[in-house]
């Protein structure tokens, strides 16, 4: 009789990693067949699709067959048990079976209106992925990689506008779609689309910051294609990397935000709480990431390391990736630790490798970047039909498209003005036409959405996110190249051949005068950073 | 309110909690991987990295269970509850709150106490299904992608008697051992729990999976004997597969009737069904996903875009592993076929970046999870707290495993010398019996059920036997080479420029006929559809499918015809293979000459066969001097840069 039952849970669980082999291989045929659709634009310089856009379609196309070609099969894990005995819910529980133990561990709260969806339907519930995994499995390569490739002069260049972009704008776009939203969700209060007392002004803020998190690795793709001015590629690309750190932090702190008594009124001192939050974990994790990196480079600096490539490679995964975990085993936010991780990597550790190892890591990091973001977006267009819980209200969709519009102008035409009285090397124009309207929304919008889909007001922002994401990739990330040649941008601008040909040709004093210019345009901070550095 | 923010603070906790432990191996791999630079560096070379591994993870052990008391969480309590089977999934309802809880696992019931007690060191014990379904698939894949050797085919037959027969045979001799062992033991009392014959089996089948990498690393760097090297190498890689499949077999084993000990013709036949269906199935699977990568590889010009190719190789290879366990296959076999198809076809269509990124990028997956397990195995033997430690059993268990290899090597070695040519010298085979280390594999078949005492007993034992092996016997490499005086420092490319013409004639009649049908198979007809090498399939194929022929040959083959670029496919370059070449220029002008004849006597594949036997090494040239003056089609930056990149090394 125990022969049996352990036979029978046996089949159990092979039934259960059975099903995650499927589940698994349904997304590696999508990747694949994402290659093989994207090689073939490729190969025929279509542009007008990139392939996260690609892995997006492919994702909704079986969205769509899981959705309505497989038929519902009730599983009985929807059904309720009551418990008179606990008055909590502890940690891990103990279920005593037929005589058989089993421990079942602790995942969420369930609230009460979404319990009739879990006895749905079985395979879409199992097509859905726990959201720790993008934060904990399929962001960090991306950032990291972000990180690694950042290293360009340029960069440092500009590092002045690209702060001030990241952190003020980013902070001026969360208020102002918080404002818009807060107004439109009070519209649809008197509308009677929804409850008073639901959607509150600090929901509207966490929706502005998930939403402030720009990703235009559409745009970043095609500009670094057809080789478009390297002062408007690095000022969007560190926008963009650093704004997703600011995003992540921000929404995190704004989540905290709880004052004593009125949970949604205004208090100084839970908001002072919020800022010091923010600070803190922010620098707490640049911290941590530029001590690992750090440590790295010092390793790889003093031991030979460098006679065996694999061993460096992989000691420089292996700390790379200590950062984030240690980040997030001290409670920081392992995704910006492992940002600011790449960026000191690449700019210290990198010189110290071998040659080998450093084609190996930047390889490996991009391989690993592609494939996570190739995930990402298939899940994204898996999401639309396979997530159960969608709430579309026209009004607040209207409303976020019209916020983020706004917001995006509020974020780049004042600052640009008022960096522009700074700077010696203004920012023109088109290049500020051309930044508002590379504000795509990308991976860390939609995992910021997805990570707590609890409470109605959340699933709201996850289905609007979700259909801004894919409106802002498809429309504005195919709408580049037009763009692009409308706003007269220049283009086919070789980086290098612009180095080469500084120092050789007869603008030798034009070309002192210019660097002088660089030179003096970089602040004050820059120039202090740089000679300590140096 | 409070309750929310109390459970939410719980699991963060616990998300901290398991940042940290992972953080733990990540830094305990970083220590390896010092040490080792430092060991490698001074050349010492007793200790291997995973020796190494293991020693570390003893040690963190050790801290965990002795030096920290985590405080208890009085949060357990035991439910009784009306449900029939165990959900995936369950939904509690406390107090008007809804709250989700996943399975983990299913504890037997003498655990129940100790739930409470040790939840650090449970926190660190990994789900066994972690080894199957994420650290062993790349070792094995890795494994399968590095074994396309001339020498391995060469040896084929009886790297594959050593591994199928010489495996089952390992596997009877240390289960009728262990049976003996345990009958004593039940006679003087020892014995705490059930143990039938069909246990013993499985032991057997656990313990006969072998996994010399520590005396492989050895062999490789000091450049042993190439047959020798082959022969371990090839066996060990194909005993794994066929040890997993047997120990599912002997799992599945399941008499009719009451007595389900006893033995039972029916169900032994099921089981030697299920063995063969098991493995055919896999090894199918493997080698279509293979197939289905080449032809992709081909046909479509994805060799531009170095990132997609690698991408689609690496997706691929992994969908074989998830087609193969969604199919109820085994999917670590059916990977390892994939990996010795695609290093046979795809790696030939990759273009250079490609064939680099991907087998650095496995090699990288290797050798981490490598480490990781290996130093997994040294935190178990403190963490893992249902040990059996049993003398009598421990000490039968060494006894049969040496028995149970002699078996293997020393009879198989005599039948399979009345066939070969070029015999298996004594010493090779006294080598051979010495690397008989157990390894990941043992580890991860004996971890993933240890639920009975039988279960708990072996595992003990296995770990035991891992570390004997891998300290002892790994370290003992080099004084056993010195020993047994086998060639050491032994070129693979240099090896035949001195050997007589008759020797050669030898070597070729030493492959069976079988493998040289299967040899002109290959050469004429699946080289050409799935590469672009060998000879277009226009002039294989008869006249009649001409038409398919045509639309099939890729316009590259045609150039082969006239163009020098034969089978140097056969071998895959190491860096050390390459700089070794590029050592010794004067071999350089010598293919030029000895490969002149072979474009005109194209097609008879026995001299091709016969030639490439004899005249590798220098195909090996040709390809190294390819890289230097770049007289195909690939962008000759690239291949400059490769150049480069391989001179020093």
């Amino acid at each position: 009789m125990e022969r049996q039952s352990r036979v029978m849970s046996e089949k159990d669980e092979y039934q259960f990693q059975h099903q995650g082999a499927v589940e698994l291989l349904v997304f590696n045929f999508l990747l694949i067949l994402t290659i093989l659709t994207i090689w073939l634009f490729k190969n025929h310089r279509f542009r007008f699709l990139h392939e996260t856009g690609g892995a997006m379609v492919y994702g909704l196309i079986m969205g769509l067959i899981l959705r309505y070609a497989t038929a519902p099969t009730d599983i009985e894990s929807g059904t309720v048990y009551d418990c008179v005995k606990l008055t909590f819910s502890p940690s891990t529980l103990l279920v005593n079976i037929t005589d058989q133990v089993y421990e079942y561990k602790y995942k969420r709260e369930i609230s009460q209106h979404n319990i009739n969806p879990h006895q749905g339907n079985a395979i879409l519930e199992k097509m859905t992925f726990d959201p720790e995994i993008f934060f904990n499995v399929l962001l960090p390569p991306i950032i990291f990689h972000a990180g690694y490739s950042l290293k360009k002069r340029h960069f440092f260049q500009n590092l002045g506008s690209i702060l001030t972009y990241a952190f003020l704008g980013t902070a001026i776009s969360c208020i102002v779609i918080g404002l818009i939203m807060y107004g439109f969700v009070k519209a649809m209060i008197h509308a009677g689309q929804l409850k008073n007392g639901d959607f509150h002004f600090t929901d509207c803020l966490f929706f502005g910051s998930l939403m402030s998190a720009t990703d235009p690795v559409t745009v970043l793709a095609i500009f670094h294609e057809l080789h478009v001015d390297p002062d408007l590629y690095t000022l969007l690309f560190g926008e963009s990397v650093l704004n997703d750190a600011v995003a992540i932090v921000l929404t995190y702190s704004i989540s905290i935000y709880s004052p004593k008594e009125n949970p949604n009124a205004f208090d100084a001192a839970a908001f002072f709480q919020s800022v010091g939050n923010f600070l803190g974990i922010f620098a707490g994790s640049f911290a941590m990431g530029s001590a690992y990196a750090i440590i790295t480079a010092l390793l790889t600096k003093f031991t030979k390391l460098c006679e065996f490539p694999m061993l460096e490679t992989g000691l420089f995964f292996l700390l790379s990736w200590s950062a984030f975990l240690s980040a997030e085993a001290a409670g920081l936010t392992g995704i910006v630790a492992v940002l600011f991780c790449g960026v000191t990597q690449a700019h210290y550790t990198y010189n110290n490798l071998s040659s080998d190892s450093k084609i190996r890591t930047k390889q490996l990091f991009e391989f690993m970047n592609f494939l996570a973001e190739n995930v990402i977006f298939c899940y994204m267009g898996l999401a639309l039909f396979t997530f159960q819980n969608h709430i579309f209200n026209a009004l607040f969709i209207l409303g976020a498209f019209l916020a983020i519009f706004v917001a995006r102008a509020c974020n780049i035409y004042p600052l640009s003005f008022l960096l522009n009285l700074g700077r010696k090397q203004k920012i023109p124009w088109n290049f500020q036409h051309m930044m508002m309207f590379s504000g795509l929304r990308g991976a860390i919008a939609f995992a910021l959405a997805i990570r707590n889909t609890e409470s109605q007001p959340k699933q709201m922002m996850f289905t609007t996110t979700l259909l801004l994401v894919f409106f802002t990739v498809w429309v504005f990330g195919g709408g580049t190249t037009p763009m692009l040649t409308w706003l007269q941008i220049r283009v086919g601008v070789d980086l290098d051949e612009n180095l080469k040909e500084d120092p050789s040709s007869q603008h030798q004093e034009a070309n002192n005068l210019d660097k002088n210019m660089t030179k003096a345009e970089s602040a004050r901070l820059f120039r202090m950073w740089y000679s300590f550095d140096h | 309110m409070d309750e929310e923010i109390v459970s939410e603070k719980q699991a963060e906790e616990s998300h901290r909690q398991d940042s940290a432990n992972l953080l733990i191996f990540i830094l305990l791999l970083t220590l390896t991987i010092l040490t080792i630079w430092l060991f490698k560096h001074r050349r010492a070379r007793f200790l291997h990295e995973t020796g190494l591994a293991m020693i570390y993870g003893l040690l963190v052990g050790l801290v965990l269970r002795y030096g920290i008391h985590v405080p208890s969480d009085v949060n357990n309590v035991t439910l009784s509850c009306e449900v029939q089977s165990s959900p995936t999934t369950l939904l509690v309802n406390v107090s008007g709150k809804f709250y989700e809880y996943t399975l983990k696992g299913e504890i037997s019931s003498h655990e129940l106490n100790n739930v409470q007690d040790n939840e650090m060191l449970r926190k660190v014990t990994f789900d066994p299904e972690v080894f199957f379904n994420i650290l062993l698939p790349p070792i094995i894949f890795y494994a399968g992608y590095s074994l396309k050797r001339r020498h391995f085919f060469r040896n084929l037959g009886s790297i594959l008697a050593y591994a199928f027969l010489g495996t089952a045979i390992s596997c009877f001799v240390i289960g009728s051992i262990m049976y003996g062992c345990v009958t004593l033991m039940k006679v003087t009392g020892q014995l705490a729990g059930d143990f039938y014959f069909t246990d013993c089996l499985l032991f057997g089948a656990i313990v006969s999976a072998t996994d010399p990498v520590t005396v492989l690393a050895i062999f490789h760097e000091l450049q042993v004997d190439v047959e020798l090297y082959a022969l371990l190498f090839g066996e060990s890689v194909l005993n794994d597969a066929v040890a997993i499949v047997l120990s599912s077999s002997i799992v599945a084993y399941q008499p009719a009737g009451d007595n389900s000990h006893t033995f039972d013709v029916t169900a032994m036949f099921k089981s030697i069904g299920i063995f063969l269906g098991i493995f055919s199935g896999s090894f199918a699977m493997g080698a279509a996903t293979g197939v289905v990568t080449a032809l992709v590889t081909k046909f479509t010009k994805l060799r531009e875009f170095q990132l997609l190719e690698t991408g689609l190789f690496f997706l691929m290879s992994w969908s074989t592993f998830l087609l193969a366990e969604a199919w109820g296959f085994t999917g670590v076999v059916a990977v390892l076929f994939c990996g010795i198809t695609q290093a046979h076809y795809t790696y030939n269509n990759l273009s250079t970046e490609s064939q680099h990124r991907t087998k650095q990028l496995f090699e990288l997956l290797n050798f981490l999870a490598e480490n990781f397990i290996f130093s997994y195995m040294g935190l178990t033997l403190f963490t893992f707290q249902n040990h059996v430690f049993n003398p009598t059993f421990v000490v039968g268990a060494f006894v049969a495993i040496f028995l149970g290899r002699a078996a293997n090597i020393y009879p198989l070695s005599l039948l399979l010398n009345l066939g070969r040519r070029s015999k298996i010298g004594s010493n090779f085979q006294h080598m051979m019996m010495f690397a008989g280390l157990r390894g990941a594999m043992a580890f991860a078949l004996a971890i993933r059920d240890t639920a009975t005492y039988a279960r708990q007993m072996m595992f003990s034992t296995t770990l035991l036997i891992v570390f004997f092996t891998v300290w002892v016997f790994g370290g003992g490499t080099t004084a056993m080479l010195s020993c047994l005086h086998i060639r050491v420092g032994v070129d693979s490319d240099q090896e035949h420029l001195g050997v007589p013409e008759n020797e050669r004639r030898t070597t070729k009649a030493e492959s069976a006929w079988l493998f040289r049908m299967w040899y002109n198979f290959d050469h004429n007809y699946l080289k050409p559809l799935l590469t672009h090498s060998g000879p277009p399939l226009t002039t294989t194929l008869p006249a009649c499918c001409g038409p398919i022929a045509r639309c099939l040959t890729s316009p590259q083959a045609y150039e082969n015809q006239e163009q020098l670029k034969d089978d140097d496919s056969d071998l895959i370059l190491n860096d050390g293979d390459i700089s070794l070449t590029y050592g010794d220029s004067t071999v350089n002008t010598e293919p030029a000459t000895s490969s002149a004849p072979r474009r005109f006597m194209g097609n008879s594949s026995e001299d091709a066969l016969d030639r490439e036997l004899a005249f590798g090494d220098h195909e090996l040239v040709i390809r190294g001097t390819r890289l230097v003056l770049p007289m195909d089609d690939s962008e000759p930056p690239l291949n400059l840069l490769d150049n480069t990149r391989h001179g020093p090394a």
